[in-house]
């Protein structure tokens, strides 16, 4: 896999570039609207991170030019700017995806692998695993050891969401969004509690713990006890 | 001053143009008027004149028929010699001899008028009139007219020039308020109302409305400004203090690992901070942007109901959903469907939050005429009388609320989004029996 980032944030680039490593990404940089554009035209990337305040030429006519050269790379946009008009002009210049800044690496993460399933269009599997718990989307049945565990509709929800993300972190927004459709933190623990009476049918009854909390991050369904270190 | 002030026609061009075409108008005018008057004036002299000639003519031709030559001759000489208007006479006998019988002293016969008749007898009768009186007065009367014409002008241009003055001085005020506010960018400044009670007063009063509206904003704005600095200096001193603390200890991973989760979870407490005060600042001084469609409010309660379900649960709190009237539950609103979940979403969340373990919190939709109100009762601690009317404030945590998780925003975030949607919020409380919320939209469907 190969992202293009293009970030004039030295820290931010840093600490982009750095997650995307580790998640197994090969990862070029540029440093400006132009020197995105010369990299994009000359590499083919899998994905592509685009700020949209840059020197010498901005991210959304860096997208527009890529798009009007038919280069269909997919494009998350960063942004400083959260209101709808943003984001609707970032998606009309040809973005794919959007994320307003400051925002967590888990999400930025997250987004960059849903981008790139969809541009290369792996078939959909019926059912998720990861040890030895198994879910079926189609029976909607989950099992841990061959045990049939008993979910409600949204814990459900939380676990087919840390399933499509095997062993990277999800925050709480995330979850909020994609379980309840929410769009804002209503500033409560509503997370927690679900994750806690998921953990109790997930992991209480076995020995072996998978659903784990990255503390200040998130949370995480990942088949080893500890977190590589 | 700028370059901007060369393009324009500015006020005082304006009122020259003005000025000149009011006076043009009135000076054409005028001597329109004037030259027809003295034209008509000497026509009507004119054919007065002849009409005397010919009245006489025919009284002389009569004389000469009642007695000839002789009684014509004495006729004319007794007239002429009383007459107040003297004539010219003269008589051709047959075409040779010419008898003048009246010629007045100092008559140039080339200045005569006259009119002449041939009679039975073949004599010729000419009676004339000097012109010369009659150009004398219309001599007289042009000049008389030269100095009106010349009055007429300058009272149209003093006139023009006073009533354009008149007419651009409201806009000269306007022009040098609006340019003294472009050059000191205090927008605290009025343009004087003059109490003409015209256009130009309608304009000004206008004008004076907006710079209120953007006066309001900017001052808002501002407020909005300080009041965010103020409030985030506490969560960064929070986070600078935890980043301190770590590096100034000993070199414990274990400890780094805790500080900087304690950084990252305060990092993400300020942005929600600074997003929900942006939202509370924008929502007040009405720059918020709803996408207002028509919403059945129920769907957003038994949302916010359905989100909060597990929470109450975990908590031993029983949350009963929305099982009021069903004129209620029709109830449609138009507004923001993500703004007004979040307003149920916060007002169950303050529900909760404050009512222990073993109560109820419950919500119904009510609908009183054209509006429709979500109440949310609960049977927590109450608040004060004292602090009631301060709960709405951002930040404000009452003494009860100290001890709960959150950032004070949430009921303050409630009354701004509301108000925004032309609603109103409501608060009634009993200590220690637990309080009343009220949230009340306009409906657009009836009853």
């Amino acid at each position: 896999m190969r992202a293009l980032l293009v970030e004039d944030d030295a820290t931010i680039a840093e600490f982009v570039g750095r997650g995307l490593r580790e998640a197994g990404f090969a990862v070029d940089h540029a440093l400006d609207g132009d020197a995105g554009l010369t990299a994009a035209l000359q590499q083919s990337y899998d994905v592509a991170i685009v700020d949209v305040m840059l020197p010498k030429r901005d991210g959304l006519s860096l997208i527009d030019e890529l798009r009007r050269r038919s280069v269909t790379t997919p494009v998350l946009i960063l942004s400083a700017r959260r209101s709808v008009d943003d984001r609707v002009r970032g998606l009309q210049a040809g973005g794919d995806d959007y994320l307003t800044k400051p925002f967590a690496f888990a999400e930025l993460l997250a987004r960059v692998h849903a981008l790139v399933r969809r541009a290369t269009r792996t078939p959909e599997p019926t059912t998720l695993t990861i040890d030895d718990v198994s879910l079926d989307l189609l029976s909607r049945r989950v099992t841990r050891s061959g045990k049939v565990l008993d979910l409600r509709p949204r814990e459900f929800a939380l676990l087919e969401y840390l399933l499509r993300n095997p062993g990277r972190v999800v925050s709480k927004t995330m979850i909020l969004s994609h379980v309840w459709e929410y769009t804002f933190d209503p500033q409560t623990n509503i997370v927690d509690v679900l994750v806690s009476r998921l953990r109790e049918k997930l992991d209480k009854p076995f020995e072996k713990k998978l659903l784990q909390t990255v503390r200040g991050v998130g949370y995480v369904l990942r088949d080893e006890e500890k977190p590589p270190s | 001053m700028n370059g901007t002030d060369g393009r324009q026609p500015g006020p005082r061009y304006f009122g020259l143009r003005l000025g000149l075409w009011y006076a043009t108008l009135f000076v054409v005018g005028s001597i329109a008027i004037v030259y027809l008057t003295y034209y008509l004036t000497a026509a009507s002299l004119a054919q007065r004149d002849q009409q005397i000639i010919r009245a006489k003519l025919a009284d002389y031709a009569a004389a000469y028929a009642r007695g000839g030559g002789r009684v014509l001759a004495a006729t004319v000489r007794a007239e002429q010699q009383a007459a107040p208007e003297r004539l010219y006479v003269r008589v051709v006998d047959r075409g040779v001899e010419t008898v003048v019988l009246s010629m007045p002293e100092g008559w140039d016969p080339a200045t005569l008028e006259t009119a002449s008749a041939r009679l039975y007898d073949g004599t010729l009768v000419e009676v004339g009139k000097s012109s010369e009186p009659r150009k004398a007065l219309l001599a007289r009367f042009r000049a008389v007219l030269g100095v009106v014409t010349f009055s007429i002008v300058v009272i149209a241009l003093t006139g023009g020039w006073l009533a354009t003055l008149s007419a651009v001085m409201p806009i000269r005020r306007l022009t040098s308020t609006v340019r003294q506010i472009i050059r000191t960018g205090r927008t605290d400044s009025r343009v004087p109302l003059a109490g003409t009670n015209d256009a130009i007063e309608e304009l000004t009063l206008l004008f004076n409305t907006m710079l209120d509206r953007i006066e309001g904003l900017v001052t808002a704005m501002r407020g909005a400004l300080d009041n965010v600095s103020h409030d985030l200096r506490t969560p960064l001193t929070r986070l600078r203090g935890t980043a301190e603390l770590a590096l100034a200890g000993a070199p414990d991973p274990e400890r780094y690992r805790e500080a900087l989760a304690e950084c990252v979870e305060e990092a993400d407490r300020v942005l929600v901070m600074l997003n929900t005060l942006m939202d509370i600042s924008e929502a007040e001084s009405g720059a918020m942007q709803l996408q207002r469609e028509p919403v059945v409010l129920s769907e957003v309660v038994d949302r916010a109901v359905e989100l909060y379900r597990d929470v109450a649960d975990a908590k031993g709190v029983t949350l009963k959903g929305d099982e009021g009237s069903p004129e209620g539950r029709r109830s449609i609103v138009s507004g923001d469907r993500t703004r007004l979940e979040q307003v149920a979403a916060n007002l169950l969340d303050n529900a909760i939050k404050y009512t222990p373990a073993g109560g109820t919190v419950d919500v119904a939709i009510e609908r009183d005429g054209l509006d429709a109100t979500i109440v949310v009762r609960d049977t927590g601690t109450g608040i004060p009388a004292s602090e009631l009317p301060r709960i709405w404030d951002r930040l404000f945590r009452g003494d009860a609320s100290r001890s709960e998780r959150g950032l004070g925003l949430g009921l303050s975030l409630v009354k701004a989004i509301v108000e925004a949607h032309g609603g109103t919020v409501g608060v009634a409380s009993e200590p220690g029996h637990g309080s009343v919320f009220t949230v009340t939209l306009p409906s657009i469907t009836r009853l």
